[in-house]
C-alpha cells in the first residue's frame, strides 16, 4: 500500500506547482484511481457494497467529476494556466510545511509506524492542502478543486478504517450527495463563465425586482 | 402507520406540486401540505412519550426530535402562508412559486429527517440534501450576485459538512481504538462508555467546526450575510429559521452523546467560537446600512450566544433552548418583514426608509416588535433565555466571558437601534402607493409573535415539559 500512498502524495503536490487546470483535473482523477487501487488491495468481494464503492471511487471520483468539469472548461475555452495557490516561493514552502505537519500529526494519532500511519499522514495532508487551495484562491474553479480535494482526503481516511457497518441506504445517500455536488459545481461553472477569477461584486444594489 | 412517517411525505409530493400542470394550484397546495405537516408535527410532539425507534432504528422520537420537529414545521407553515399571500398579490411570481414549492418540500422532508434521525451519518446526508435543495432557491433570475451567493453558500456548506464527516470518521476510529465496532447510531453511542483518546478529541472538534460553519459561527461565517441578503425573503427565512435549527440539532446530538462522560468537552471551543461570532457580528452591525444584512449579522450574533450557552451547558441548558426556539420565530418574522419592506420601497438602505409605522403599519409593527425581541427585551422568550444563559455564566464563574458578553450585547443594542429605530419612527422619506395590508397577510407573523410572548410570560405545561426533557439531555440540573 505504501507505493500507492506515496503516489497519492505526489498527485496531491504536483498540481500545486504545475499550474494548469488540466493538471488539477488529472490530479483529482488520479486520486480517485489510487483510492480504488488501495480499496482493491484491501480485499474485494463481489457485493452490492463493493459495487457502490466502485461507483464512488472509479465512476464518480476518477471519471465523472474530472470529465464533467473538463468539458465545461473546454466549452468555455478557458485559458491554459490556472494557479490553485499563489505561484510564489512562500506559498510553495507553506504547502510543503503543511505536508510535514500532516506527517507529525499522523505520528501523534497513530504511534505505530506502518501503512496505517502513512495513510493517515497522506489523508491529513490532502485535507490541509485542500483547505490551503480553498483559502488562498478566489476563482470558482480553484475553489471547486479545493472542495473536491477535501472530499477525496476524507474518502482516503475512510478507506483506512475497518469496514463500518453502514447500511446500503447510507452508502447510496453519500454517493448521491457527492454526485449532486459535482452537478451543482458544473451548473455554476457553466452559468458564471469566468473560470479563473471571481467577478467583481456589484457595487450597487441590483435593480428592483419582485421576489418571493 | 406511525404518523411520524408523514413528516417525510413532502419528498414524494414535491414533484407533483412543482409540476407545470399544477402551477396554478401550487401556492394553495404548498400551504395545505405545510398545514398538515405542522399538525402532524404538533400531534407527534405532544402525544408521543418516550423514545421510540422507527425505520429500522434510523429514526427516533425522543424529546429533542419532537421539540424541533414541531418548531421547524410551524416555521415552515408561516413561510408557506407568506408565499401563498405573495402569489396572490404578485401573479407574475407563478414560476418562482412553483419552483419554490417543489424544492422547499424536498428541503422540508430532508429537514424533518435531520431532526428525527437516530444516525449521525443519516442526519449528515439529510443536512446535505437540505443544502442541495436550498442552493438553487437562492438564485434569482437576472441577479448574478444571487448566483455567486448561492455558490458561496454551497461551497462553504459542502466544506463545513465535509469537515463534520471527517469528525465522524475520527469518532469511529476512536471506537476502534477502544476495541469496539464502530457505530453511528445515537442510542448505541449514548450507552457506550467513552474513554478519552486523541481521535475522539479531534473528532468532536472537527464536528464542532463543521456544524459551526453551517450555523455561521466565526471564523467560517463569511457566506452567511451574502446568502441571507441575496436570497428571496422566503428562502432566507427557510435558511435562518429551519436549516439553522437542523444544523443545531446535529451539533446537539453529538454533545448529548459525549458530554455525559466529559462535561468540559469542547466547552472552550464553544465559548471562544461564540464570543468571536458575537464580536464579528457586532462590528458588522455597526458598519452596515443594509437592514437585511443587519438581520443576517444579528443571526451570527445569536449563533454566538447559543454556542456560549451550549459551552456552559448544565444551568444554561434550558435557557439555550428557550433562546433557540425564540430566535427561530424572531428570524422568521424579521426576514419576512424585510422582504415586504424591500418589495415596497425597492431599497435595503436603512437611511432611505422612514416612518414605517405610518406607511406600512403591520410591517412597521413587526419590525419594531421583532427588533425588541432580537435585542432580548421582555416580555419575549429571548429575554428569558438570555437571562438564564447570563446567570449560567455567573454560576459557572466565567466572569471574563460574562463581561465580554454584556459589552458586546450592549454595543449590538445601540448599533441596531441606531439603524432600525429611525426606519420605524423617523420622518417618512418617500411615500409609495401600496394596496392596504390585510390581517390575513399578517397572520403567520402574528402567530409567531404570540408564540414569542407566550414563551416569555407563561409557558404551557406540555411545552415546558418538552423543554425540560431536552434540557436534561444537555446536562440541565
Amino acid at each position: 500500500m505504501s507505493g500507492a500512498l506515496i503516489a497519492f502524495e505526489i498527485v496531491l503536490l504536483l498540481p500545486l506547482f504545475m499550474a494548469t487546470w488540466r493538471t488539477s483535473l488529472l490530479g483529482l482523477s488520479l486520486q480517485g484511481a489510487l483510492m480504488a487501487w488501495i480499496a482493491f488491495r484491501h480485499g474485494f468481494h463481489l457485493s452490492f457494497a463493493a459495487v457502490l464503492a466502485v461507483c464512488d471511487l472509479v465512476v464518480v471520483r476518477t471519471l465523472v467529476a474530472p470529465m464533467v468539469l473538463h468539458r465545461v472548461l473546454v466549452q468555455q475555452n478557458a485559458p491554459k494556466r490556472n494557479d490553485v495557490i499563489a505561484p510564489n516561493l512562500l506559498s510553495w514552502t507553506f504547502a510543503l510545511a503543511l505536508v510535514l505537519v500532516a506527517f507529525r500529526l499522523a505520528a501523534a494519532l497513530e504511534p505505530a509506524e506502518g501503512d496505517a500511519q502513512m495513510l493517515i499522514a497522506v489523508a491529513v495532508s490532502g485535507l490541509l492542502l485542500g483547505l490551503l487551495v480553498l483559502s488562498t484562491s478566489s476563482g470558482p474553479f480553484s475553489q471547486i478543486i479545493g472542495a473536491l480535494r477535501i472530499e477525496n482526503a476524507i474518502a482516503l481516511l475512510e478507506l483506512g478504517s475497518e469496514a463500518h457497518p453502514q447500511s446500503l441506504g447510507i452508502r447510496v445517500g453519500q454517493l448521491a450527495v457527492l454526485a449532486a455536488s459535482v452537478g451543482f459545481f458544473r451548473w455554476y461553472l457553466l452559468h458564471d463563465g469566468d473560470v479563473g477569477a471571481p467577478k467583481p461584486e456589484a457595487a450597487e444594489e441590483a435593480p428592483r425586482s419582485v421576489s418571493l | 402507520m406511525n404518523p411520524v412517517y408523514l413528516s417525510l411525505a413532502p419528498a414524494l409530493l414535491a414533484p407533483g406540486v412543482g409540476a407545470k400542470a399544477a402551477r396554478s394550484v401550487a401556492p394553495t397546495a404548498l400551504a395545505a401540505i405545510a398545514f398538515l405537516q405542522a399538525a402532524v408535527a404538533v400531534f407527534v410532539a405532544f402525544t408521543t412519550s418516550g423514545d421510540h425507534h422507527l425505520l429500522g432504528g434510523y429514526l427516533t422520537t425522543d424529546a429533542t426530535s419532537r421539540l424541533f420537529l414541531a418548531l421547524v414545521n410551524l416555521i415552515f407553515l408561516g413561510i408557506a402562508g407568506y408565499v401563498w399571500q405573495r402569489a396572490r398579490t404578485a401573479p407574475e411570481l407563478a414560476n418562482d412559486v412553483s419552483r419554490f414549492a417543489r424544492l422547499s418540500l424536498l428541503f422540508m422532508a430532508a429537514a424533518n429527517y435531520v431532526v428525527l434521525s437516530n444516525h449521525l451519518i443519516g442526519s449528515w446526508i439529510a443536512l446535505e440534501v437540505t443544502t442541495l435543495a436550498a442552493a438553487p432557491l437562492i438564485v434569482r433570475a437576472d441577479h448574478p450576485a444571487s448566483r455567486r451567493a448561492s455558490f458561496r453558500y454551497f461551497l462553504f456548506s459542502s466544506v463545513g459538512l465535509a469537515i463534520a464527516l471527517l469528525g465522524f470518521v475520527c469518532l469511529a476510529r476512536s471506537l476502534e481504538l477502544e476495541g469496539r465496532a464502530p457505530t453511528f447510531f445515537l442510542d448505541q453511542l449514548s450507552h457506550l462508555p467513552h474513554a478519552s483518546n486523541p481521535w475522539r478529541r479531534v473528532g468532536i472538534s472537527l464536528v464542532f467546526l463543521g456544524y459551526g460553519t453551517k450555523l455561521g459561527l466565526a471564523p467560517m461565517n463569511s457566506w452567511l450575510p451574502d446568502t441571507y441578503d441575496e436570497a428571496p425573503p422566503s428562502v432566507t427565512a427557510l435558511l435562518a429559521a429551519v436549516q439553522f435549527n437542523c444544523a443545531l440539532v446535529s451539533l446537539i446530538r453529538v454533545l448529548q452523546i459525549y458530554r455525559a462522560d466529559s462535561r468540559d468537552l469542547v466547552a472552550t471551543e464553544l465559548l471562544v467560537g461564540g464570543l468571536a461570532s458575537m464580536a464579528v457580528s457586532t462590528a458588522s452591525i455597526i458598519a452596515t446600512r443594509n437592514y437585511k444584512r443587519l438581520i443576517a449579522y444579528a443571526s451570527i450574533n445569536h449563533a454566538g450566544v447559543i454556542a456560549i450557552g451550549l459551552g456552559i451547558g448544565r444551568t444554561a441548558a434550558y435557557g439555550v433552548l428557550l433562546y433557540v426556539v425564540s430566535n427561530a420565530f424572531i428570524k422568521a418574522i424579521l426576514f419576512l418583514t424585510a422582504g415586504k419592506i424591500h418589495a415596497h420601497y425597492g431599497t435595503k438602505d436603512t437611511r432611505e426608509i422612514g416612518g414605517l409605522v405610518k406607511d406600512l403599519p403591520y410591517s412597521g409593527l413587526f419590525l419594531m416588535v421583532g427588533t425588541f425581541a432580537l435585542l432580548g427585551f421582555p416580555p419575549f422568550g429571548s429575554f428569558l433565555g438570555e437571562l438564564i444563559i447570563l446567570s449560567g455564566l455567573v454560576r459557572g464563574q466565567q466572569v471574563v466571558v460574562f463581561v465580554l458578553f454584556c459589552t458586546l450585547i450592549a454595543m449590538t443594542f445601540v448599533a441596531t437601534g441606531r439603524a432600525i429605530f429611525p426606519m420605524i419612527w423617523g420622518e417618512p422619506k418617500r411615500r409609495v402607493s401600496w394596496p392596504k395590508q390585510t390581517l390575513v397577510a399578517a397572520l403567520p407573523k402574528l402567530v409567531f409573535l404570540a408564540a414569542l410572548v407566550v414563551m416569555g410570560v407563561y409557558m404551557p405545561a406540555p411545552v415546558n415539559d418538552l423543554f425540560r426533557a431536552v434540557a436534561a439531555t444537555l446536562g440541565a440540573q
